[in-house]
């Protein structure tokens, strides 16, 4: 209420901050670090993989000299047994610097495969604490999008880019060694060209960077969109708007080419940069060397190594340029994943919380608030009691807070004021779990998995036998539906339920719910789009599991709620009125109003 | 594949500047050495400082054309690859647009999304290494062979022989790949099918508590993902290792060819060097194609999976081409059959409905009132039989012409992200405010609307998860009312609603001018039908209006009383 003079606030923003953050730049250390954090578990493997490099390093080195040696040798006298000796040694050599390079590269695909494992299996377990609203918030398709795209990124230049990283590294070091032991001053001018570069590659990566985030963000605004539309497909054709969604996923394609391109093609001037001052640096040796040869203070041999080693020294700085390109490019997807780490987890259970073995079912709310936005109340002043066994139905208009006061027994969200009691409990001392793990909720929405009929109604309890799946879909009158299907029990469901009527959906998901043996049921209009019949026939099955359980039932006909011990009427957030139909019908409210409209309705046609 | 070369011919400019511009880069890449050795054995050798300075200049001179040529391939290459990709991707969405139902049926929702976005990048990836580097290897290597053959021809001889041994090895590496990056992507699939369950049915496996199941789930499915990968790659890093060891063994046999043939003085001992030279820049150029077949493979795969979908045989009554028409509402269904899959849906049905006709739908959960109701607009083509409008046959009207004057509210109801105004919107394009506020009026749901901060422009999150059941029906009815249809269809979607609302609601649509179809589960939301079918397993088993039924079909009158029971 006090937030009205604030017109353009946002309508949610309790849970904002995903793609918010301006990139920093001291982000990429932390964000390797982190990185690092899920690869520390194989630090051994991982010094293991580097002492393999610095010894196929070396190999690589002596390879090269050793051929050297042996030309010579060979040119200088062909006919010698020393040749023979000299090709095995090279041999072993090359055998060995072979096998190191595909240890090497075989322990690292293990280690980064693992490292990418362990980092999806976190993301998901996270996703699993975060609270509902958060996902209320987002855009499925765009959460996705770092789950899966941005992952495979990191996944793809873990693979290749630390050995590389290193290799160059150790090769560069390797050489200027060298470099400066033939020649420090030969050296130093070789490393004139390290300024230009260094300005070069800053140039460069300060455009590929911030491009490579903006590819990866807008990547996820065309996945979301496409996830969006692609699943509301249906509506698209009915109301003939193909044409439209079309030009609108093109201005979003066209977003996502066009950082694709300058990331593209920024990173693209990388390899071209280093190839020219290669060259640029071994004009310099020839020239500058030259001139020192004239006046005799450097040696012309020396001249000649020189230009072959600069050239070994620019190859590897090559390979560093590209492989911190992509890095960046990681860096880019892999802070998009972290984002999500960083959301704040569901509240953990408060300390002094115990999980519950089983409950009796004595459920009490005392004078509980709760609103989603704080300018307004979505619930407030509820109380009422329902012990073991009773039913209690919801009753109101749409959007009068049926479904928030169930969401808050189950404590998807946490109450503002008052307390919600389950056997004289505060279920702040319950933990979620254990508190959870005794009810069953059935939705309107009946979520279905991609997979088979029997095993989507197992997942009410896991450890059903096969019969007794069977026998919870007969007592949910599903049974001969599925069995009309060709393949029955085995029949794939999609995840978005296509096959499967919506009703049919309903009644799996009662048959879910029937399989499992729960203290607390919840019917959040579980029979909405279920014919009458089928509903009078499921309803004797259903009287039985609400049978010694305390339920409670949302629902628009008259008759789920006719039966219930309990009436709750509620609007705008309150309750109304309380009693049974009997008492409420007598008592002409709200609620009578309402009987006496349905069975207008009904009576008028007799 | 090759469908995916088509796409680059699009951008047949661009590719050949590039192209032309990386064989600058190739020509100056492989004049270099020739020019290095110039200056070293006539400048430094001979100490002639000019010869250094001048050919130094050259060197440099061309070093900066090879720059110059490659930052520009850089645009040109970006702007083929890129192009590509976003031509797939658009390709790809348009042809989604035109899927049936048939075709959803094999691509799940997931499945299209992974294609749409991480096999259109492995293919990004590939025509743009192909603008770059792709063709300089093997035109590098075929340049070093010939040159080989000036040097030496009996040692060059070797050198032909190994090179395509290694090749065969390499191009048996791809073939592998392609497989075995096939179903590194087949998982990915998985993965994102785990991934996105859980986040649409996040309030079932919470309040299942089913977090740890999903978990151990989802390690499965990522494992087998880290497996295909990890197989993958493993493969794809043994190309290079297995080709250096080749090219140096190669090597190796040279320098003992070379020696035997030093002593025979068959050949001179520069000529052997040369050879060495060359074998060791022909392997430095295999290590580049092992990178080469491992984007190579990735992306063919990739290739695949996104031609799989473009060649997908959609419907070709998607496409516009019927006759236009004005619709007056009458339609008659004459002997129409239509089967799902397997089973048949729907068998013999006919009816008629004439203009501004209401006609309620009664059946059991699963007899096929959604698919009778989905061949009205063509979302499902009938079997046999015929559907006529207005004494039209249906196949021969424009599709998208009969939708524009059809709305149907579905069952379950999908709204988009985007302010309230938009959504409603969708029902007819440029509708303007009033008409829109006119619809939400009618649909119930103005009045909650109002109540919002923003009004009409407040947004909506993806599926509408911030309002109600009831809310979402009544916006997506707005929705239906806001293009004046010819023809409502009404799919049960008013079971959310309570008895009030919905009461208040049928009134007015009864005001509409036009034919109504409904499905409802209650009969006193049918009862005011002029016409009422009993569905029952895809057949309509009675047909009359509500006291006609009452009377003649047994069914009707149990269903009526299991709901009289009410109201006691």
């Amino acid at each position: 209420m006090v937030d009205k003079q604030k017109p353009n606030r946002a309508p949610i923003n309790r849970h904002h901050g995903i793609g918010t953050k301006p990139p920093k730049v001291d982000d990429m250390k932390a964000t390797l670090k982190r990185i690092w954090s899920y690869m520390v578990s194989e630090k051994k493997l991982f010094n293991t993989v580097l002492a393999i490099i610095l010894l196929s390093s070396v190999l690589s080195l002596l390879g090269p000299y050793l051929l050297g040696v042996a030309v010579d040798r060979v040119i200088a006298e062909p006919a010698t047994n020393t040749l023979l000796i000299m090709l095995s040694l090279l041999l072993g050599v090359y055998v060995l610097h072979s096998a190191f390079l595909w240890l090497q590269n075989y322990l690292m695909i293990g280690i980064s495969q693992n490292t990418v494992y362990r980092m999806r299996n976190h993301l998901f377990s996270h996703l699993q604490r975060l609270p509902l609203l958060f996902f209320q918030k987002k855009q499925q398709g765009e959460l996705m999008s770092r789950l899966t795209n941005d992952m495979e990124n990191v996944s793809r230049t873990l693979n290749t880019a630390i050995i590389q990283f290193v290799t160059s590294i150790l090769t560069i070091l390797g050489t200027v060694v060298i470099m400066l032991i033939l020649s420090p001053v030969l050296t130093l001018m070789t490393l004139t060209i390290v300024p230009v570069m260094y300005f070069g590659m800053k140039w460069i990566t300060k455009r590929t960077g911030r491009y490579f985030k903006e590819q990866q963000k807008h990547l996820g605004e065309v996945n979301g969109y496409v996830e969006e539309m692609f699943s509301g497909q249906m509506i698209i054709s009915m109301f003939s708007r193909e044409d439209r969604v079309i030009k609108e996923f093109e201005t979003k394609n066209e977003a996502l080419k066009a950082s694709g391109y300058w990331a593209q093609t920024y990173s693209g001037f990388i390899p071209k940069l280093m190839n020219m001052l290669n060259n640029v640096s071994f004009a310099i040796i020839v020239g500058a060397g030259g001139l020192l040869a004239l006046n005799g203070s450097i040696s012309i041999g020396i001249i000649v190594t020189f230009t072959t080693y600069s050239r070994q020294f620019t190859r590897p700085l090559n390979d560093l340029a590209n492989q911190y390109n992509m890095i960046l490019s990681a860096v880019a997807g892999a802070e998009r994943v972290f984002q999500i780490i960083d959301e704040a987890e569901e509240k953990k259970d408060e300390g002094k919380a115990s999980a519950i073995q089983s409950i009796h079912g004595d459920i009490e709310f005392r004078s509980v608030y709760f609103s989603y936005d704080e300018d307004e109340d979505t619930l407030s002043n509820i109380s009422f009691r329902a012990s073991k066994g009773q039913t209690v139905a919801l009753v109101g208009p749409t959007g009068a807070g049926k479904t928030t006061i169930i969401s808050l027994l189950s404590r998807f969200y946490e109450t503002d004021g008052g307390s919600i009691l389950v056997d004289g409990k505060d279920i702040k001392t319950i933990t979620r779990d254990s508190l959870r793990s005794q009810m069953r909720v059935v939705l309107q929405d009946s979520t279905m998995f991609h997979t088979t009929i029997r095993e989507n109604i197992r997942y009410g309890r896991l450890e059903a036998s096969d019969d007794e799946v069977e026998t919870a879909a007969k007592e949910a009158h599903a049974h001969d539906f599925i069995t009309q299907l060709r393949d029955g029990y085995d029949t794939v469901l999609d995840s978005d339920g296509k096959g499967v009527s919506h009703g049919q959906r309903q009644l799996l998901s009662i048959a879910r719910a029937m399989l499992a043996d729960p203290a607390l049921l919840i019917l959040d209009e579980a029979t909405s789009s279920i014919d009458t019949v089928t509903e009078m026939k499921i309803n004797d099955a259903l009287g039985k599991l609400m049978k010694n359980r305390t339920s409670f039932v949302i629902a628009h006909r008259l008759n789920t709620i006719r039966s219930a011990d309990q009436i709750l009427v509620l609007e705008h957030g309150e309750i109304i009125e309380k009693g049974s139909h009997r008492e409420l019908v007598d008592q002409g409210g709200f609620y009578a109003n309402m009987v006496a409209a349905q069975q207008a309705e009904s009576q008028a046609s007799v | 594949m090759k469908k995916i070369f088509a796409y680059a011919v699009t951008y047949k400019f661009s590719a050949v500047i590039a192209i032309l511009l990386m064989l600058i880069e190739l020509v100056v890449e492989l004049v270099q050495p020739l020019l290095m050795a110039r200056i070293i054995d006539d400048g430094i050798m001979q100490e002639d400082y000019t010869v250094v300075a001048t050919w130094g200049g050259v060197l440099v001179g061309l070093s900066l054309l090879a720059f110059a040529a490659g930052i520009t391939n850089s645009f040109f290459a970006a702007n083929v690859s890129q192009g590509v990709g976003y031509d797939l991707r658009r390709d790809l969405f348009k042809k989604v647009q035109s899927f049936s139902n048939e075709n959803f049926q094999s691509y799940s929702t997931p499945n299209l999304v992974t294609r749409m976005t991480n096999d259109v990048i492995q293919i990004q990836n590939l025509v743009l290494m192909l603008m770059r580097i792709a063709l300089r290897a093997p035109l590098f290597i075929i340049f070093a062979l010939v040159m080989a053959f000036t040097v030496n021809v009996q040692l060059a001889f070797i050198l032909l022989i190994a090179v395509p041994v290694l090749g065969a090895f390499l191009f048996w590496v791809l073939l592998k790949g392609i497989k075995l990056f096939k179903r590194v992507q087949t998982k990915l699939d998985g993965v994102n099918t785990v991934i996105r369950e859980n986040l649409t049915g996040i309030r079932l496996v919470k309040g299942f508590n089913r977090g740890e199941y999903e978990e151990e789930r989802f390690h499965e499915v990522n494992h087998s993902l880290m497996d295909k990968n990890k197989r993958a790659l493993w493969l794809m890093e043994l190309a290079m290792p297995v080709v250096m060891l080749g090219m140096n063994v190669i090597i190796l046999i040279l320098l003992w060819v070379g020696a035997v043939q030093l002593n025979l003085g068959t050949a001179q001992p520069g000529e052997v060097v040369a050879i060495i030279n060359y074998a060791t820049r022909i392997m430095f150029t295999f290590s580049i194609f092992s990178f080469l077949i491992m984007v190579f493979s990735r992306g063919n795969a990739s290739a695949n999976r996104v031609s799989d979908v473009l060649n997908e045989r959609t419907p070709d009554f998607n496409r516009q081409g019927g006759r236009d028409t004005l619709l007056k509402g009458n339609i008659e269904f004459e002997g129409v059959t239509f089967s799902r899959g397997e089973a048949e849906t729907l068998t013999d049905i006919s009816f008629s409905a004439r203009s501004g006709e209401m006609i309620g739908i009664l059946g059991e959960t699963g007899s096929g009132k959604t698919s009778l109701l989905h061949l009205i607009p063509r979302l499902f083509e009938k079997d046999s039989g015929s559907i006529l409008l207005d004494e039209q046959e249906i196949e021969e009207l424009d599709v998208h012409a009969i939708r524009r004057q059809i709305s149907l509210v579905p069952q379950e109801v999908h709204l988009f992200s985007g302010t309230v105004k938009e959504n409603i919107a969708w029902g007819k394009e440029n509708a303007t405010d009033e008409e829109i506020m006119k619809a939400a009026k009618n649909a119930e749901i103005h009045s909650f609307i109002s109540t919002l901060p923003n009004g009409y422009e407040s947004r909506i999150g993806q599926r509408g998860v911030s309002f109600s059941g009831g809310q979402k029906q009544r916006l997506s009815i707005a929705r239906a009312l806001v293009r004046n249809p010819k023809i409502l269809i009404l799919d049960d979607s008013t079971s959310a609603l309570d008895a009030h609302t919905e009461a208040r609601l049928l009134r007015t649509l009864k005001q509409q001018k036009c034919t109504i179809f409904m499905v409802a589960q209650k009969i006193s939301s049918l009862k005011a039908a002029h016409k009422i079918l009993l569905l029952e397993r895809g057949e309509i088993i009675a047909e009359g209006d509500h006291e006609e039924l009452l009377e003649y079909s047994a069914y009707y009158r149990e269903v009526y009383q299991s709901q009289q029971e009410v109201v006691m």
